[in-house]
């Protein structure tokens, strides 16, 4: 066991974690923080995004112990305090990207990621932007939309 | 047109919220105190003969509370689709069936102690031949899996009309052979479920189906209880498409670990066993003959399908069945005959898989149709608008068309496409194509019907809430049951609060499948609501001295037509209702659709109260040196009767249309020559990510259907039927290569363009 301490949703925290524990189930079973899904756990669907140090990550291809003394953002932590959503959240709910919702948290961080990086994208940059973050249900055409909303705003 | 305050609008989804904040519950995030975890130990065998399971040495790691085999069970068979197909075990007895069946399972401290402890549970196999290829395990020589002569689990034989005759009369006949894949559902979220039994053994589950009623009554049929003792709570479920339209069988391997433990119990597949062990689209061959006049009028048609039904029956039986009735759906033929066998395989099994059967028959059909055009020299677009069915036609099986568009839709998909102008200008390696489909709202499958049913509590305040039995898989019906709700009480959509799924509080619903919630719940909830507003009207027309009929409830008041200051306000007509629960009122809502079941004699119904229709046009690119092919664009013209909420309803065509782009394409489940699935990950199993999303374009063409509530007709399934021989017919128009086989794979559709540049240069 190992003892790490990091920046979690804007507030320090640490805990104990075996070497072989992935930063998702940290989040998930320490940290109670359900809202970075498993979709399956090798870094193909996205569905564990959050973001490490400004960048979007799979948390399901990090192990807990790496992100020792760095800042993590989950979805969870997206949102104002009081509530208020992310104008990525928003655009989201507004454009009706969200079907299952079961990719959504993570294709909220990645999109999040993207806009951070590149205000806005063009189609074809969101298309790569959310390129490894796999949805079932929409199509994408409502989440493209929906990153692409968030410049006009 | 009627005008609606909340019908008809583009609102955000109820529960977006919730979810866009990691705050949606799913049953992977449910934690309850003291919840070991269960593994599954599957067959690594496609056809054995169980000889002995010692499970002593799993049972005694430190951290395992309990191991079960057939022994723990009661030895009853699932129910899926009904005697006499019932043929699936919680747990294999005697014998295991396909990689992948369920022998044994385990409940520890942490899944890393269960699944060390499977390897330590030793089985003893007697290995089998086993058969993989159902035209094979068709012959008589062949080893039985089951009992089933010649491992035929269903055979059927019909004739509409004078088949023989309709043949004889034909200017031709045509004859093709069509074959389709396994694809898998690719839920994002895994399937799993938590169990909990408490002291007077009352059992609850957690699972994201999308029916609680099934899993409940499943649940009590196999562990011997009463149903009223199993309560299936409401989850956010992440993604059906048919996979969880039955129970999954990991509830009930669940719930027996609980029940052996004491403890609640929580099981979560894999990736790897939700591709290899959950159900697939059932793989077809489809030999269909059509008979057709010299101007393109189709006159006869022989469909024969032989079904890869794998391991076990599941509801093989009826997507089947529906397949086949769909081979003589949305066009005109007169004559009939549908042939088919349901065969047994040593494979992953099939089950529903949105289009239940018609996305394999109408691959065939439209394909078809586009030969027979190209053999005739007639328009592919004007032999479809020749043949479609038209408003108040019957089809040959029996389906009475109350409301079409398709003929619009034909013409919409290929205006948008650009039809007259490509086919005039014709470019290499370019080309366009076309297919429709019709598909039911809600189906009359099961004797005691296709109901559904709900209650309304309206509030001294004048909100509500609605329970419903209905499941969201995430396509937004509970939205859509909201607005209908709303709309009905004159409210808005925030003052509708929802409770679905708990089968301890939420009145019965058959699930979310055969596209039915929109239909079915949503006249469900129209009626609760009237019934609601029968009884405050009544108490307020003798305040008002006015006729009910008369009355109208909006903003929580109830007034008279035309004399918005003659109201009432709701609360006061609750507390003065010789009905009134405490401070509120009732109502209840229970709606079978006027739909038939199928005469067993004559094959004749009218399955459904409703018909959808839909054409799709598709532009591809294929580049002849590599054969790789590039959906362009996909226009997508849908009717839908009328939009509850147009944006949910271009959620589900979007969507279904990339599973329709990666059933032609891309998806494909492959077995290696043992039985076992090999592409088990995203990586080799391909579907669709945004890079591969062609431009969509849907056009929703509304025809207020009669018995659909403000005229809406079900969505959920057809978006994906006519996707994939539209493309099929689009490389086709690319390069003069028919791909009779889906998927289209690249390596498959190189091999189609040197053949065809062979036999043009020989």
């Amino acid at each position: 066991m190992k003892k790490i301490i990091f920046t979690l949703n804007h507030e320090p925290v640490s805990a104990e974690v075996a070497p072989h524990i992935i930063l998702a189930d940290l989040l998930r079973d320490r940290f109670q923080l359900t809202g970075t899904k498993l979709g399956c756990g090798y870094g193909e669907c996205g569905a564990c995004t959050v973001i490490l140090d400004g960048m979007a990550v799979n948390s399901c291809l990090i192990l807990a112990i790496q992100v020792d003394g760095r800042d993590v953002t989950t979805v969870e932590g997206l949102a104002a305090r009081d509530g208020t959503l992310h104008p990525v959240q928003k655009a989201f709910v507004d454009q009706g990207a969200v079907q299952c919702g079961f990719c959504t948290p993570g294709m909220v961080m990645m999109a999040k990621s993207l806009l951070d990086e590149t205000p806005n994208p063009t189609e074809e940059e969101v298309k790569k932007g959310i390129g490894g973050n796999l949805c079932r249900c929409t199509g994408y055409k409502k989440i493209i939309k929906a990153i692409q909303s968030v410049q006009e705003e | 047109m009627q005008e609606f305050s909340v019908v008809g609008k583009r609102l955000p989804r109820i529960d977006a919220v919730d979810k866009v904040m990691g705050k949606a519950r799913y049953t992977t995030d449910i934690t309850l105190p003291g919840m070991l975890f269960g593994k599954i130990l599957r067959s690594p065998h496609a056809h054995a003969r169980i000889l002995r399971i010692d499970t002593t040495r799993a049972g005694k790691l430190s951290g395992v509370r309990a191991v079960i085999t057939a022994k723990d069970t009661l030895g009853i068979k699932y129910v899926h689709a009904g005697p006499p197909f019932q043929d699936k075990d919680v747990l294999a007895p005697d014998k295991v069936r396909y990689v992948g069946d369920e022998v044994a399972a385990v409940a520890a401290d942490s899944e890393e102690i269960a699944e060390h402890a499977l390897t330590l549970i030793d089985v003893a196999y007697e290995v089998l031949p086993a058969l993989f290829d159902p035209e094979e395990a068709m012959r008589p020589c062949a080893p039985r899996i089951h009992d089933a002569e010649n491992n035929i689990t269903m055979r059927g034989l019909r004739n509409y009309g004078d088949v023989d005759k309709a043949f004889d009369e034909s200017d031709h006949v045509f004859e093709d052979r069509f074959v389709t894949q396994a694809v898998a559902h690719c839920c994002m979220e895994p399937h799993g479920s938590v169990a909990s039994f408490d002291p007077k053994g009352n059992l609850t589950v957690w699972t994201p189906t999308q029916s609680p009623y099934f899993v409940q009554k499943e649940l009590a049929v196999v562990l011997g209880m009463t149903p009223s003792k199993v309560r299936v709570m409401e989850v956010p479920v992440g993604g059906g498409f048919g996979a969880r339209s039955k129970i999954c069988e990991d509830e009930a391997i669940c719930a027996l670990l609980a029940k052996k433990t004491g403890r609640s119990v929580k099981i979560t597949l894999t990736r790897k066993e939700e591709f290899s062990t959950t159900r697939t689209r059932h793989p077809m061959i489809i030999r269909l003959r059509t008979g057709v006049a010299r101007d393109g009028t189709l006159t006869a048609r022989h469909v024969k399908i032989v079904t890869d039904n794998g391991a076990y029956n599941h509801m093989g039986p009826p997507v089947m069945g529906y397949g086949a009735l769909a081979s003589a759906s949305h066009y005109r033929v007169p004559a009939v005959r549908l042939e088919t066998y349901l065969v047994y395989t040593n494979k992953q099994y099939g089950g529903p898989f949105r289009g239940y059967g018609g996305p394999q028959v109408i691959f065939a059909i439209e394909s078809q149709l586009d030969m027979i055009a190209d053999r005739l020299g007639i328009d592919k677009l004007e032999i479809r608008l020749k043949n479609c069915h038209r408003p108040g036609e019957v089809t040959a099986c029996g389906w009475r068309i109350s409301s079409t568009g398709f003929e619009e839709c034909l013409r919409k998909a290929a205006q948008r496409i650009g039809w007259e102008e490509k086919k005039k200008h014709p470019v290499r390696g370019r080309g366009i194509g076309i297919a429709g489909m019709m598909h039911v709202s809600g189906a009359k499958v099961y004797t005691d019907g296709d109901f559904s049913s709900a209650q309304v509590n309206l509030f001294e305040d004048g909100s509500a809430a609605v329970f419903s039995g209905t499941t969201d898989m995430g396509q937004g019906s509970t939205t859509v049951l909201a607005m209908i709700a709303a709309e009905e009480l004159g409210l808005d959509l925030d003052d509708i609060h929802m409770v679905t799924m708990d089968t301890d509080l939420t009145p019965i619903d058959l699930g979310s499948w055969a596209s039915r919630i929109a239909f079915v719940g949503g006249n469900t909830i129209r009626k609760a609501c009237q019934d609601v507003k029968r009884q405050i009207f009544e108490v307020a027309a003798k305040k008002l001295e006015c006729n009910p009929d008369d009355l109208v409830l909006k903003d929580r008041k109830i007034s008279v037509v035309g004399s918005p200051d003659r109201s009432v306000p709701v609360g006061e007509a609750i507390l003065e209702s010789p009905n009134r629960v405490g401070k509120m009122l009732t109502g209840k809502g229970h709606y079978d659709p006027p739909s038939e079941l199928i005469n067993r004699q004559t094959g004749v119904a009218n399955i459904s109260a409703a018909y959808s229709f839909a054409a799709q046009a598709v532009e591809v690119e294929v580049d002849e040196e590599t054969g790789k092919t590039r959906v362009v664009r996909v226009v997508a013209a849908h009717d839908v009767g009328r939009a509850i909420n147009p944006d949910i309803v271009e959620g589900q065509i979007e969507g279904a249309i990339l599973q329709g782009i990666g059933y032609a394409l891309t998806e494909g489940m492959i077995y290696d020559q043992d039985g076992r699935a090999e592409n088990t990950n995203f990586l080799d199993y391909k579907i669709l990510y945004s890079e591969d999303s062609p431009k969509i374009e849907t056009h929703i063409i509304e025809t207020d259907d009669p018995e659909g509530p403000y005229g809406a007709k079900g969505v959920g399934e057809p978006g994906l039927i006519p996707t994939a021989p539209a493309i099929a017919n689009a490389i086709d128009d690319a390069v003069g290569v028919r791909i009779k086989e889906l998927p289209i794979l690249q390596e498959k559709l190189y091999r189609g363009i040197k053949q065809a540049t062979r036999e043009r240069s020989g």
